[in-house]
């Protein structure tokens, strides 16, 4: 069964370069843990460490009250997946599924029932005796889920498992790998890009950049309270307003936006983030009386974007590009064209409050 | 629930080895410490030899011993000192003209729509599969004292020994190496290159001196570098058709075979090492500028030759083409002919070997050569593995020995053999065994190279998921590693193969009066007058290198792979 892994300040050097810089992270037995971060941030280097292929700077690697850092990769029992499959070439995916139990030297016979095992669990039955060429992209890191678990490991890692992927296909095994996890009861440490693909399979999201953890906590909790500007943007859409403090407002241009909270924050310039979904339309999803006054603003839709269960509508605030998001249903009752008039409200507690704005990722 | 408990203490119960892993830890610097032992007895050992034989008096390694004698000796005698000169003069002589003809030739293959550039490709390849003694044999054939042309057609007394015949000889010996690099560079520079500065306005030869040559011009400059050093190091050709006309290599086989004066030898071998270091140097280092110029960008289709341009180049590579299959010709011919060029009837009588070696020369070196090659393929690719994916320490201090046989003469590495291992303690010395190695070390770096250049096309994450998976070094190698590799691993059979088949310098020390080679043999029939056998002897080797290269072919179109060259 897993056990606890915890990370203890584990940082990693390049020369000058800090790749890892003071993790710290306890991770629960059975749970799902996604490392998020732009690349370069030092997410994979994390996973390198962890499983062994990468050394320490300092710091403490410590699964099952042992400290593992000197362990050998082979001795972890740490499954792996890769975001290239790194099968066997040369192998068929009943040898691939093997190879772990072969190196354990285990008979013949219980290596065959535990293949068929995990045949089933993968689903890919009847595929045994296929080369991984002649198998599909979404086939292929099936195989690789499977043959990982077949050794039963203490922690499976999975390296942007999905990134080489189809979109379509990319979302079918992420419930293939939600599924198995829970079913398996399983730690599982799992290292994307992909905000939407974190969002969705975690327990715990662990957000990163510059080889720091910057936010710890559930999909939702990073979703509704982002702590930085830059989180707030990476994880989601946000718009970003810049203005001053003014008795309780924020002066932005020739607005003056009520704002919840802003007395937590201190200096007097502020930037505010909200989310396209949390800004309201006047008359269409809210009525004007429960609107704050200040906060509703009367502007042009420049552009409109159709995106499926959502359309997106982009003005201009104050010179500054925002958008918000309506449902399809919505938008189809306004009857909105191109150039014509909405009224947009920006309710009081949609805003989040940073007193940095992060450098733009271009 | 239950069934899943019992499942997990089943699995649990097969864990991997602690007892394997420890073994494992031992295995990397095992391997690294091996080769580097391996390239410091059989390569540096040897140096060293030669260093105190040509510095040290009686070769015994001491302060006092210290002299400059058998350079003084060497420098003031006119006739070794014009060894020197004379080298120079070929090595000069045959590294200009190489670099004209193979620049036209390749630019012929990569930038115009002539037809019949496989089989130009394929014959400017050919040199490779026979000894480089193959061209001289020819040459004397067709301009010798009593060669066909010379004697019987232009009944002219002009003939082609001397510096002559061996610049010719050197020139088409060296083409299909230089063709290497220069149809790599020339096939890697982008030719939309040359497409823009014509939709600029200029003209045919403006593109020519001011985009294609300057682009081209590190290609070039490798290809002469290689050209001098295989010409300055080369035996086989000077020996046959050098006559009274000595250079280094043949100079420092005179002093040693014929007066015994190892110390002149070995100095002689100092002096010859000093111009194919440099000319390897600077082929290094140039080489990597080439590479770092490759791009991956896909290339557009040639733009059709003009008429008078496609016309030009094919009698162009006609003509190259055919001197080099004249060559061979004239020596599988040759070999069958009962009196070249008297009596033209053709007989197998030449193949009745009237040496002692004969046919059993050929089977110990088809045995010693499916060895080396077997040897050789295994041993760079193992030294390959460790060094590329497990980086043990001193990793750069290996690859430094791994390319140093590149720089060294065979003849230089044989005679420091002699030198070196000529005590009673090496029992190998005088066995075959001393081939083998000698042939293995001599070609260590181009087996190593490519070994290296396959390894990095295998995916890393492999290698890690067999590791992560609880595979040790040894079975990650053979189950996964080995059976990735084997067409690299077989193209590297064959280059050793090939290499030991051929080569004459490197062994030439190394016969014996029980260890016969073919290569040699070819040398011993033309010194004893049994030239038409000497040019037998060629043929068979020439053959079983064909049926080789035949059999690589076919491996290499069963795996799918497109043939990489005989280079």
């Amino acid at each position: 069964m897993s056990k606890m892994l915890i990370l203890e300040e584990i940082r990693k050097t390049y020369g000058s370069l800090v790749a890892v810089d003071d993790v710290s992270l306890d991770i629960e037995p059975g749970e799902f843990v996604c490392f998020l971060g732009p690349s370069g941030c030092g997410k994979t280097t994390i996973l390198r460490m962890i499983t062994g292929f990468e050394t320490l700077t300092s710091g403490n690697i410590v699964y099952d009250e042992k400290i593992i850092n000197d362990v050998i990769p082979q001795k972890r029992e740490f499954g792996i997946v890769f975001q290239s499959y790194a099968l066997f070439p040369n192998m068929t995916v009943n040898e691939n599924i093997a190879f772990g139990l072969k190196m354990r030297k285990m008979p013949q016979d219980l290596i065959d029932e535990r293949v068929i095992e995990m045949l089933k669990l993968i689903d890919l039955t009847g595929w045994e005796g296929h080369y991984p060429s002649q198998l599909s992209g979404g086939q292929q890191q099936r195989v690789a889920l499977g043959r990982s678990l077949a050794i039963k490991p203490n922690i499976l890692l999975l390296d942007e498992p999905l990134s080489a992927l189809d979109a379509k296909i990319r979302v079918r095994l992420r419930t293939v790998i939600k599924k198995l996890q829970q079913e398996l009861g399983i730690t599982l440490i799992y290292v994307t890009h992909d905000q939407e693909e974190a969002l969705s399979l975690a327990d715990r999201v662990v957000i990163m950049r510059d080889g720091q953890i910057r936010q710890v906590g559930s999909p939702w909790e990073i979703y509704k309270e982002p702590k930085t500007s830059f989180i707030a943007e990476f994880v989601g859409t946000s718009n970003f307003i810049s203005g001053t403090k003014k008795d309780g407002k924020v002066k932005f241009g020739q607005l003056e936006f009520t704002v919840l909270n802003l007395d937590d924050v201190e200096g007097e310039n502020v930037h505010l983030a909200v989310r396209p979904e949390n800004v309201e339309l006047v008359d269409v999803t809210i009525s004007s009386e429960h609107c704050v006054s200040s906060n509703v603003v009367e502007v042009v839709a420049e552009v409109i974007t159709f995106l499926g269960a959502v359309v997106r509508i982009a003005f201009f605030l104050e010179g500054e590009t925002t958008i918000i998001d309506i449902s399809e249903k919505d938008f189809e009752k306004m009857g909105l064209k191109r150039g014509g008039k909405i009224k947009v409200y920006f309710p009081p507690d949609a805003f989040h409050v940073y007193t940095e704005l992060f450098k733009k990722l271009v | 629930m239950n069934k899943t408990q019992n499942e997990n203490s089943i699995i649990e119960q097969y864990q991997i080895s602690s007892a394997r892993m420890e073994f494992d830890k031992f295995i990397v610097p095992t391997v690294t410490i091996f080769i580097g032992l391996l390239l410091c007895f059989f390569m540096l050992f040897p140096l060293w030899s030669i260093l105190t034989m040509s510095f040290f008096k009686g070769g015994e390694f001491s302060l006092l011993n210290f002299t400059l004698q058998n350079f003084h000796k060497y420098f003031t005698t006119a006739h070794t000192l014009n060894a020197l000169w004379h080298s120079l003069y070929v090595s000069f002589a045959t590294t200009i003209i190489v670099t004209i003809i193979i620049f036209f030739f390749a630019y012929a293959m990569t930038r115009t729509t002539i037809s019949g550039k496989p089989f130009f490709r394929n014959i400017i390849m050919m040199p490779l599969v026979a000894p480089s003694i193959v061209q001289a044999l020819a040459l004397i054939y067709l301009f010798g004292r009593n060669g066909v042309i010379t004697a019987h057609f232009l009944h002219t007394d002009w003939n082609i020994y001397g510096a002559t015949g061996i610049i010719i000889s050197e020139v088409l010996y060296c083409l299909p190496h230089a063709f290497v690099i220069l149809y790599t560079t020339l096939s890697a520079v982008d030719i939309r290159l040359d497409e823009a500065a014509e939709s600029l306005g200029a003209t045919p030869f403006k593109v020519f001196t001011r985009i294609t040559l300057p682009s081209a011009k590190y290609g070039i400059f490798s290809a002469a570098a290689l050209t001098f050093n295989l010409t300055i190091t080369d035996f086989g050709n000077p020996v046959v058709i050098g006559a009274d006309y000595n250079v280094l290599a043949t100079e420092i086989y005179a002093q040693v075979t014929n007066l015994y004066r190892f110390d002149l030898g070995a100095t002689i071998s100092i002096i010859l090492l000093v111009p194919s270091l440099m000319a390897f140097m600077l082929n290094y280092y140039i080489s990597r500028k080439t590479f770092a110029m490759i791009s991956g960008a896909a290339k557009p289709v040639i733009p059709p030759s003009r008429p008078l341009k496609k016309i030009s180049y094919t009698i162009y590579c006609w003509l190259v083409s055919f001197s080099i299959i004249l060559i061979f010709a004239t020596v599988i011919l040759g070999s069958f002919v009962k009196i070249w060029p008297y009596d033209w009837s053709l007989t197998f009588q030449h193949y009745k070997f009237p040496s002692i070696g004969g046919y059993s020369a050929i089977w110990t070196s088809f045995w010693i050569s499916m060895i080396v090659g077997v040897g050789g393929a295994f041993i760079t690719l193992v030294a390959g593995y460790i060094m590329e994916t497990r980086k043990p320490y001193f990793k750069q201090l290996i690859y430094l020995l791994s390319v140093m046989p590149a720089a060294i003469p065979g003849l230089v590495m044989g005679l420091g053999y002699i030198l070196a291992f000529n005590k009673p303690y090496y029992i190998f010395y005088g066995t075959p065994w001393i081939i083998v190695i000698c042939i293995i070390i001599c070609n260590f770096t181009l087996g190593i190279l490519s070994s290296i250049s396959n390894l990095r096309n295998i995916d890393p994450s492999i290698e890690e998921a067999s590791i992560s998976l609880g595979g040790d070094t040894i079975r990650t190698f053979f189950k996964i590693i080995f059976p990735l590799s084997r067409v690299a691993f077989f193209q590297n059979f064959v280059y050793f193969f090939m290499r030991s088949m051929t080569t004459i310098s490197a062994v030439i020390f190394l016969v014996s009066a029980t260890v016969h080679l073919a290569a040699i043999e070819i040398i011993m029939l033309d010194n004893d007058g049994w030239t038409a056998s000497a040019n037998a002897m060629c043929t068979c080797i020439i053959v079983l290198v064909l049926i080789m290269l035949g059999l690589l072919q076919i491996v290499q179109k069963k795996t799918g792979k497109s043939s990489a060259g005989l280079a």
